[in-house]
């Protein structure tokens, strides 16, 4: 019998098989993330050589107003697009969890945005959004500057940021709705619950686990937009679209800032590690329902 | 009924919306630049033209450079990272060796690192080794196996009948065997899955390959696409003649493969 033999051990082989991860897991994040540490100590623009500055950067963003502009920014961003993807996101599954005949082609028309570049569709949005050339505005008949606009600008790269993961977040939802067994809403219903109170009362709380997930990932992804902000607007107008992702970029390939563009980094991490926290708390806080 | 046309009018409004870019940027690519100043931009192309995709595939803004480049880095990161990934997993899964807990822990604590937050030492760190504007410069960082492939694997290994690969092993079957022709074969879904994830991730990608490669030399296909859009600002046909080329690739794999990306989309949960 195999399962009674001694366990064996395979340090050798073990350690062999774990190499080319460990290059991969130690070169190029964990490594990364001591030397953005190193270099958010410094001031350096890649040519002269750099001098240790100590906290110097962090002192310097953090009084910055730029960079609390492009913070406040992101969260601008986050709070439009997380919301909004969500719900609609969820009723698509909804409409989609009917399984009219013809679902499948509507499921996989909603998720061409996600396997399309999102700098290509970024390119496309800012075409359509032209107020000279663009589709929208001659839809609209009306002349509307949405990219140039300090107020449009931000709500535009978000809604097309929604555009593109709708489809996405809604397939999660999916899958989610197919574990929520029938006889749950079925019970809902003999007792004398509306469609609108079943759906609170029942479907909601079941699907508790996978808005967690979406919400989770819609916050990572959401935090570090970079692409459509890059194809839209670069930052623009006046920095209204200048997220974090796009202020570090421009600090270390443009201004060749590499230390606040580092410090800029470690705060980032920092913010996004306290909102995972943040999250995870808060659902664990809440009654989980076993399901099946 | 009335549910049901409410749903297919409801469905049908989102498939729209989600459509229409893509036909009108497809329609303003056959369009010469003459018809699109002339015309309102929603007015159809008379006579289509294929001048804009001449002009990216023969002529003095050829995008097929970029294409095999990209085509080229695709291969390499799916190979590296799923051989990777799949001899990682199996260890943790299977094996028994000193600190195997220690290090696997250390790799689920790596997926809380946001990618935009190591852009800037991983620039630092691979211009050092000389590697900045290098194809090796492109792949290297995702080659070497992702965290999140190495947890998915080693769950669905776990998960593999004991006793199968115990029975190998006792026929005196080495690891690298075992995994060749027991694990994998019982495998091949979570692996179609990654491979589809891999695939449309790095194909998409852009910003790592913006900041690594500085001239046209290594250009992939979304930095070649963002460079036409900066370098022809107005010049919508040609343009939107780009951005169809460079999305087009996967648009015909995602029809072909459909019902699978779709599953391996809600498995993974990556982007």
């Amino acid at each position: 019998m195999p399962t009674t033999e001694p366990p064996r051990r395979d340090t050798l082989a073990g350690y062999l098989l774990l190499a080319p991860s460990l290059v991969g897991v130690g070169g190029f994040l964990l490594l990364p993330v001591v030397a953005v540490l190193g270099i958010s100590l410094a001031r350096w623009d890649l040519v002269s050589p750099a001098r240790w500055t100590g906290l110097d950067n962090y002192r310097a963003i953090l009084t910055d107003p730029a960079f609390g502009r492009s913070l406040a920014v992101t969260a601008g961003f986050v709070l439009l697009v997380l919301p909004l993807q969500t719900a609609l996101g969820l009723l698509v599954a909804l409409l989609l969890d009917r399984r009219l005949p013809g679902s499948t082609w509507f499921r996989a028309i909603l998720v061409l945005p996600w396997i399309s570049a999102p700098l290509a569709l970024g390119v496309v949005w800012r075409w359509l959004l032209d107020p000279a050339d663009g589709a929208v505005d001659q839809l609209l008949g009306h002349r509307i500057e949405w990219l140039t606009s300090p107020v449009l600008a931000l709500p535009a790269v978000a809604a097309v940021t929604v555009w593109t993961n709708v489809g996405y977040v809604a397939l999660f939802f999916l899958a989610g709705l197919a574990g929520v067994p029938p006889q749950y809403s079925e019970a809902a219903r003999i007792d004398g619950a509306g469609p609108w109170q079943g759906f609170r009362r029942v479907t909601l709380p079941l699907l508790r686990p996978t808005t967690f997930f979406v919400l989770v990932t819609g916050v990572i992804s959401s935090f570090q937009v970079f692409d459509t902000v890059y194809a839209m607007t670069r930052g623009g107008p006046a920095g209204r679209t200048e997220v974090v992702a796009y202020a570090i970029y421009r600090e270390a390939f443009v201004d060749y800032r590499m230390g606040r563009a580092a410090a800029m980094s470690v705060v980032l991490f920092l913010l996004l590690t306290a909102v995972t926290i943040a999250q995870r708390s808060y659902f664990r806080g809440r009654t989980t329902y076993e399901v099946g | 009924m009335r549910r049901a046309v409410f749903t297919y009018l409801a469905l049908g409004v989102a498939a729209v919306l989600i459509l229409a870019p893509y036909l009108m940027s497809v329609q303003t690519s056959l369009k010469t630049p003459g018809q699109f100043a002339q015309r309102p931009p929603l007015a159809p192309p008379r006579p289509p033209t294929g001048a804009n995709y001449a002009e990216l595939l023969v002529g003095g803004h050829s995008l097929i450079p970029p294409l095999v480049i990209t085509v080229q880095v695709v291969l390499v990161v799916v190979i590296g990272q799923l051989t990777s990934s799949v001899l990682a997993a199996y260890a943790f899964a299977r094996l028994d060796f000193p600190g195997r807990d220690a290090i696997f822990r250390v790799y689920l604590a790596t997926l809380m690192v946001p990618a935009v937050a190591v852009l800037v030492p991983r620039f630092v760190l691979l211009g050092a080794a000389g590697l900045a504007d290098t194809f090796w410069g492109i792949v290297l960082p995702s080659m070497f196996g992702s965290p999140y492939a190495i947890f998915l694997l080693r769950q669905f290994f776990r998960a593999l009948p004991r006793e199968l690969l115990d029975a190998a092993r006792l026929d005196g079957a080495g690891h690298l065997r075992v995994l060749r022709h027991v694990v994998l074969p019982l495998s091949r879904p979570i692996l179609a899955t990654l491979l589809i994830i891999t695939v449309v991730t790095h194909w998409n990608d852009f910003l790592w390959p913006l900041v690594v490669t500085s001239g046209v030399r290594w250009q992939v296909l979304t930095v070649a696409v963002a460079a036409l859009q900066s370098q022809y600002n107005g010049d919508w046909t040609l343009v939107m003649a780009a951005t169809t080329l460079a999305t087009l690739p996967l648009l015909v794999l995602f029809v072909i493969f459909q019902k699978h990306l779709v599953r391996s989309i809600t498995v993974t949960g990556m982007r």
